[in-house]
């Protein structure tokens, strides 16, 4: 028999849906690991390595996201300004306080692979903290629990 | 008459420098570096022709996982059904028939599933 090759997805051939996602109520590691298997596009048969094939992702709600534990004190968020003495702290708390947007985009950035694609990957996702979004032209299916 | 080893060594450095042509900067037109270069290129194809084995094999898992994954089957499940029905497929054809041949995965994840 004649041997055959190993499907490659390439940047022509990949087709790019988009997802919404209500984050009310849901758990934020939980709903972050889903997301970035999407946003790599592990969730098809035609994922290739090398190419960003994922989908989409928009979330809503995404002050309402939910964490067990003390973590809404406890998880602390580091960055530093580059001066001495310049390392800022944000708990979870705050930050959901005043830009609940980041708290999502941080942990799925967290999971994505540093690599020359999760750049790409990680701009498919999409965050807002009201219900609302501004890609209801792009048609996202609503990902299922 | 006398024998000197200058066409020998010509010969031998012409050979380096055509393999490394392209390479950047003084890779590709100075000797010792590009010998450097050429000699860990084919320690890396060495090294990668064995890699591309397990990497193949780790692609395929992926693929196939994530098409038992829409039929509700994780990988294991579906696998585990397929060796209980004595299906004799490998990876690499799974993995083909999960992206080309739909249907056909389809049935076979039906089939697992009555195993499993």
């Amino acid at each position: 028999m004649k041997s055959f090759r190993t499907y490659n997805l390439t940047p022509e051939t990949r087709k790019r849906n988009w997802h919404v996602v209500d984050a009310e109520g849901e758990i934020l590691g939980r709903l972050a690991t889903r997301i970035a298997a999407i946003l790599r596009g592990k969730d098809k048969p035609e994922f290739t390595p090398h190419v960003d094939s994922g989908d989409f992702v928009i979330v809503v709600n995404a002050d309402k996201i939910k964490t067990t534990g003390r973590k809404l004190d406890k998880k602390i968020y580091y960055r530093h300004t580059g001066y001495p003495g310049g390392l800022k702290e944000t708990s979870l708390r705050t930050l959901l306080q005043h830009k609940p947007e980041r708290a999502i985009y941080y942990a799925v950035k967290g999971m994505l692979p540093k690599n020359k694609l999760s750049k790409a990957q990680l701009k498919k996702l999409k965050v807002y903290a009201g219900s609302e979004h501004p890609h209801q032209a792009q048609q996202p299916r609503t990902l299922q629990p | 008459m006398r024998i000197k080893r200058g066409t020998l060594k010509n010969r031998r450095h012409k050979k380096y420098l055509k393999e490394a042509k392209g390479y950047r900067g003084s890779r590709g037109s100075l000797y010792r570096s590009a010998r450097e270069g050429v000699e860990k290129a084919h320690s890396h194809a060495y090294r990668d022709r064995r890699r591309k084995k397990r990497e193949f094999r780790k692609l395929w898992i992926t693929r196939i996982n994530a098409g038992a994954r829409q039929h509700g089957l994780s990988y294991s499940e579906f696998m585990t059904g397929l060796r209980r029905m004595d299906v004799q497929m490998n990876r690499k054809v799974l993995a083909d028939m999960a992206v080309r041949d739909k249907s056909g995965f389809a049935k076979l994840a039906e089939m697992a599933k009555t195993k499993v």
